[in-house]
């Protein structure tokens, strides 16, 4: 990654240009073409550096329902259990950490009737005695570019 | 929120990131039938109302540097959470604030999501949150691995 990859890297974080030619736009601040913005991104989103271009929706706007939610599983079998939790798209982030309980992820759901059913799937799906759930109450910063 | 069925179907389309090519709401538009004006306006009105969150890029924190990731939770009394939580927003390494309703027996209420460059970064940063805020060492939950992070998709469930 160079510096004219980075400074590609800060302009995105401040927003996406909303015109019909919006790398052109990136590229006339940057002193390159067009062509260039596309082929730095293209590589760093093939070395994944960068993960997604594009909008990032509010899920309570869009009338989602979601959740932090953590569960103690054995060493061993983390990673059955993980295998378990990629099959729902509704569960998109899921971290092994240090501590008790050490597996943790996020679910968002169309509702709290699927989102009870995804956990009481997992639950008997992965044996797994219990799932704490941590609500979220007030939201003060989610910044997705670093999700 | 009520969406119409072709924005249901715009936004199936925006959530898979754009394509890298000049016109990439042209291709959104040809897709759900829309103009590749009214497409642009229709993400700025989502910008303006909060539908949309912000358009931009999603990086991957370990591949720009940043080697230390924890979830960090701190035990907050209720009439301190706005003070804290928006003073812990304002840092930059940290790129999420909430505070959550918890289960019996967990006290840490604000959880933040940190990222530094190694460890000796992030014990210095959780040592002076503790400092200047006044805290009780948090409950840090390093990540040990990454077992799944996907984008959510909305609108695709399958009809049951």
């Amino acid at each position: 990654m160079d510096e004219k990859d980075r400074e590609i890297i800060r302009l995105l974080q401040n927003g996406f240009p909303l015109e019909p030619e919006p790398f052109k736009t990136l590229g006339d601040k940057l002193w390159i073409d067009e062509s260039g913005v596309i082929s730095r991104l293209a590589r760093m989103m093939q070395d994944e550096a960068i993960r997604y271009v594009g909008p990032f929706f509010d899920s309570r706007l869009l009338g989602y329902v979601g959740a932090l939610a953590a569960m103690d599983v054995p060493a061993e079998r983390v990673d059955e259990v993980a295998a378990i939790l990629a099959e729902y798209h509704e569960i998109t982030h899921n971290y092994l950490r240090d501590g008790t309980p050490n597996v943790w992820f996020t679910i968002i759901a169309r509702d709290e009737a699927r989102k009870q059913a995804i956990l009481d799937d997992v639950k008997r799906r992965g044996n797994i005695a219990s799932i704490q759930l941590f609500q979220a109450r007030r939201l003060f910063k989610v910044r997705m570019d670093q999700d | 929120m009520n969406l119409t069925e072709q924005e249901k179907a715009l936004i199936r389309e925006l959530q898979r990131g754009f394509k890298l090519e000049r016109r990439p709401f042209l291709r959104a538009a040809r897709a759900v039938d829309m103009t590749e004006e009214g497409v642009i306006a229709k993400v700025a009105e989502w910008l303006k109302n909060g539908v949309i969150r912000r358009v931009g890029i999603a990086v991957r924190p370990q591949k720009v540097g940043n080697a230390a990731n924890a979830l960090v939770a701190w035990k907050v009394h209720a009439e301190r959470v706005e003070e804290v939580g928006t003073a812990m927003a304002k840092h930059a390494e940290v790129s999420h604030c909430y505070e959550r309703d918890c289960p019996p027996g967990w006290p840490y209420n604000l959880f933040t999501m940190i990222h530094a460059r190694d460890e000796e970064q992030l014990e210095k940063l959780l040592a002076r949150f503790e400092e200047t805020l006044g805290l009780e060492k948090p409950k840090v939950l390093r990540t040990v691995r990454e077992l799944k992070k996907s984008s959510m998709r909305y609108f695709e469930e399958k009809a049951e």
